[in-house]
């Protein structure tokens, strides 16, 4: 009868493992950024962010084109001298208004998105932590209100009470809450089984600490993720407002009123009113999107290429 | 957009910039007509050679399909488009008050010679021409009586029934009797004594004629009913009220091919609103011989309309505000003409607000003087109309050209002047803060203090709503309040649609919102031949939006229809446009174009203008 052994082979610690060179231990956030670090697209795209939030913030201090006061003596001047990127109907300078505009839609787009993933957070959390109906309800209430046309109550709420940087925000991120809870939600879900988050429970933790300490924290990658998605889809949501007229108002300028106003008159040969405006917001909410897309791909282990 | 107002007989424009088609003139006359100060473009003279018939292609602007044709038309219906471009071809008014551009009686058109009144201004007489129905018969002053009994009839089962009805005042709540002496003659008793001159261009043309011989009945194969009793006239209009609503059988009912006008209707596409007539062999009025088929085709965008008319599709047709720098790529196929309709742009002051004591603020006359000095009127016609506009200071400007416009209104009596607003309101009181808000510093009602009801510390600061469609009003009032902000005046806009401002912000309409506006643009009025304000800037008037109220204006308003005083029109608009109730805006061209293959009388296109289409006076040169 053969002998079995019971004992195993030394380990060779000499040996390199099959799996490749062990490096130094690192962590997850330090792993995430070197992975996005190595995405040309994603860098590119936040090279442009960074870039669209130098240009419309700091811009402004160093280019003084005229966006207040009317000229109407020098209206719709093509691009040349004193006026880069020429002039519009009202006589105000298109570079400048490219700056003043993006200004807001930046603006809109970051605190609509923080607002959207603050709400949607700790709705999702909420709900995927109490489970049962709380967590039916709370979820019937997600389906009701994403049944709802968005842009049909922004309008509404838009004339009924007026477009500011911070209503618009408002409104939009109230709307844009959706998604994300749906998400944190499903995170909690995989999470609250989880030992660690047994563990916390048995150690007295109440819900409130679970989701602030363990939950939210572990959660925060797809939350990250969700809000550079959210800032895409707020400045389009502010475009297509202003595109509409319901937007911001003199002297606020936006994206999608210039968008609106160049449009009529592209057919007449004002590509200047048309082409950069246009430009601006591909180029924004894609790199917004090239960046999201980065994120989700460093932030998921699953996803990571090593 | 402009708003209906019965009081002054018009219907809703569709959009500025809109357009249609023609009138008046007779196809041998003399092309005199060259194109008047605030045209945009020439009309040419009537081609001499051969005339040939075929069938004119006219472009509808969207919005403009026709939904009525009977010609007691209710205020859901009603607009120019219905009215002028679809049944007047078909019944014509009583009397023509529009020749070319001007506002004035083109009589030739009119069915009647003038009325003649009497006893005090309270007896009208008219007299009917010989003009005859479609089937043959004679155009009666029955048929005149006929169409007041039914209008009355409709406007007793409701007010809505009737989109021209204004209560109290013309047609029909005036009249006390009519009756038809003979078969030419209508005799109308009014309960009071009115301004001949108002009756005359603003109510009897609303009469349209109607075969009393066909018509007078209620059901398709009834009997002929005696409409003058009451019971019977109702009857009638809900049996010829249905068939209207009926508008897939308008080419097969045999009701509607009893015309007076030059076309009888052969088929209407209920779903698109494009409709086809044929001449009139009968038509007794002036018309081109031979006379062509018309064919109206729908557009559901002004850049379809557009688009078609740059590929040649449509004979006539109208360029949008926003493609006039395109003009020069037509000109080789069309001839272009542009010019104002009747009627004026404004915007309103709600004086009513007491947000921020703006009622007190706005009652100042220095106060709207200034804003009136704020307005860049030539700079609005150049960056923001193209060129194709004309100035406008008061509800009855110098143009269109009319008897009525005083001389205060021919030029600015308020010239752009940030300098000369800010002037004003320094004596007045104020410390201005350019860039800022300026404050009132010196309250008290002295002349150089800032008026009743202000006291010191008080901000000029409010709001303004306006209208985000035709963008002409937007770049307007942006401009506006830039100019504003260089005076300090600070005014905060929002946007809104037509159709939620006229049933929010409307002092008369919904109380409620007094407060919640100061300013509103939402287009304007669309105006008949005698330009009174009543309805608009009484105290009393419906469309009395911002609760104007002056009891000097309510005297020459109400002089305007009630005096024998030919001036008084011209009187009212004199003390209105110096006082500006409202912010007067400059009027847009309604560009219009039509192939240069066809050719007629002059002032049958520069009517297009006005709304009207007479195709009845083109012809094909080639």
């Amino acid at each position: 009868m053969a002998q079995v052994s019971t004992s195993l082979t030394p380990l060779d610690i000499t040996r390199a493992p099959e799996g490749g060179e062990i490096g130094p231990i690192q962590s997850g956030w330090k792993l995430a950024i070197r992975e996005f670090a190595q995405n040309r697209l994603a860098v590119i795209g936040l090279a442009i962010l960074v870039f669209f939030v130098v240009f419309c913030f700091a811009g402004p201090l160093f280019y003084h084109g005229q966006v207040f006061n009317t000229n109407l003596t020098a209206a719709d001047m093509p691009p040349g001298a004193g006026h880069p990127l020429g002039t519009d109907d009202e006589g105000f300078d298109e570079l400048a208004l490219l700056m003043w505009g993006g200004r807001a839609a930046l603006e809109v787009g970051f605190f609509a998105a923080i607002i959207g993933i603050g709400i949607g957070a700790i709705w999702g959390s909420v709900s995927g932590l109490a489970g049962g109906i709380v967590d039916a309800v709370m979820m019937r209430i997600v389906d009701m209100f994403l049944a709802i046309p968005f842009l049909f109550i922004v309008l509404i709420v838009a004339v009924r009470y007026g477009a500011s940087v911070l209503g618009l925000s408002l409104i939009i991120g109230a709307f844009t809450w959706l998604v994300p809870s749906r998400l944190v939600r499903g995170e909690v879900l995989t999470l609250r089984v989880r030992d660690f988050v047994s563990a916390a429970r048995a150690a007295g933790s109440g819900r409130l600490r679970l989701i602030r300490k363990h939950l939210l924290p572990n959660a925060l990658g797809v939350m990250i993720v969700n809000v550079t998605f959210n800032v895409a889809d707020a400045i389009l949501a502010v475009a297509a407002l202003g595109y509409l007229g319901f937007g911001l108002h003199y002297p606020t300028q936006d994206w999608g009123d210039m968008l609106s106003n160049g449009i009529q008159s592209l057919q007449d040969g004002y590509w200047w009113l048309v082409y950069p405006v246009g430009a601006c917001i591909v180029l924004v909410v894609m790199a917004a999107n090239l960046v999201g897309d980065a994120l989700r791909d460093s932030l998921d282990v699953r996803l990571r290429r090593r | 957009m402009k708003v209906a107002h019965p009081v002054m007989k018009m219907a809703a424009l569709a959009a500025v910039g809109a357009t249609v088609l023609a009138a008046c003139g007779t196809s041998t006359s003399t092309p005199s007509f060259i194109g008047p100060s605030g045209a945009f473009g020439k009309v040419p003279p009537a081609a001499s050679g051969p005339k040939h018939a075929g069938t004119i292609t006219v472009a509808e602007p969207p919005g403009a399909t026709p939904t009525w044709i009977f010609p007691v038309t209710p205020g859901a219906n009603s607009s120019v488009y219905t009215a002028y471009s679809f049944q007047y071809e078909f019944w014509r008014p009583l009397y023509w008050i529009v020749n070319g551009v001007r506002p004035v009686e083109y009589k030739p058109m009119s069915m009647a010679n003038d009325p003649v009144f009497s006893n005090g201004d309270k007896t009208v007489t008219v007299t009917l021409k010989n003009w005859v129905w479609s089937d043959g018969q004679p155009v009666t002053s029955k048929d005149l009586l006929f169409w007041i009994d039914e209008a009355r009839a409709a406007i007793k089962e409701s007010p809505a029934n009737w989109g021209n009805y204004t209560p109290k005042y013309g047609i029909p709540d005036q009249i006390v009797t009519a009756t038809t002496p003979n078969a030419k003659t209508l005799v109308l008793t009014l309960n009071k004594a009115v301004n001949p001159t108002w009756f005359f261009e603003d109510e009897l043309p609303l009469i349209q004629p109607i075969p009393a011989h066909a018509w007078a009945k209620a059901s398709v194969s009834g009997p002929i009913l005696d409409f003058t009793n009451p019971a019977n006239a109702k009857k009638i209009y809900d049996f010829l009220a249905a068939q209207s609503k009926s508008t897939k059988t308008y080419a097969t009912n045999p009701l509607w091919q009893i015309v007076d006008g030059p076309y009888q209707i052969t088929s209407f596409n209920n779903t698109t609103g494009a409709w086809t007539a044929k001449p009139n062999a009968k038509y007794s009025g002036p018309h081109a011989t031979p006379m062509s088929s018309l064919s109206a085709v729908p557009f559901t965008s002004d850049t379809a309309e557009f688009n078609a008319v740059k590929s040649g599709q449509i004979d006539q047709g109208y360029v949008p505000l926003t493609d006039v720098p395109q003009i020069g790529s037509i000109k080789s196929t069309y001839n272009v003409f542009g010019y104002p309709g009747f009627g004026f742009n404004y915007v309103t002051y709600n004086f009513l607000d007491k947000t921020g004591d703006f009622n007190n603020i706005i009652k100042q006359l220095y106060i709207r003087q200034a804003m009136a000095h704020l307005e860049d009127e030539a700079g609005y016609i150049k960056a923001f109309f193209h060129g194709a506009g004309g100035q406008a200071y008061g509800p009855v400007p110098a143009i269109p050209a009319t008897p009525y416009t005083p001389s205060n209104a021919l030029t600015n009596p308020y010239p752009f002047s940030v300098s000369a607003a800010i002037s004003l309101l320094k004596s007045h009181g104020w410390t201005i803060n350019p860039g800022g808000t300026d404050v009132c510093a010196n309250p008290g009602t002295g002349a150089n203090q800032c008026g009743a009801g202000i006291p010191k510390g008080t901000k000029l600061a409010w709001n303004m709503i306006y209208n985000t469609s035709p963008a002409i009003i937007g770049e307007q009032v942006t401009d506006l309040v830039s100019q504003a902000r260089k005076a300090g005046i600070t005014i905060t806009l929002k946007s809104d649609n037509f159709n939620h401002m006229i049933a929010t912000y409307y002092d008369v309409a919904n109380p409620k919102a007094d407060n919640l506006w100061a300013m509103e643009d939402f287009g304007g009025f669309s105006i008949s031949a005698y330009p009174t304000t009543l309805g608009i800037f009484n105290s009393t008037g419906s469309f009395n939006i911002g609760g104007y109220k002056d009891p000097q204006a309510d005297t020459l308003i109400n002089a305007s229809v009630t005096s024998g005083n030919p001036s008084a029109v011209k009187n009212e608009a004199a003390y209105l446009t110096e006082q500006q109730p409202s912010l007067f805006q400059p009027l847009v061209d309604n560009v219009v174009v039509w192939k240069k293959t066809i050719s007629g009388d002059p002032l049958s296109f520069e009517s297009l203008t006005q709304y009207q289409l007479n195709p009845e006076f083109w012809y094909f040169t080639k």
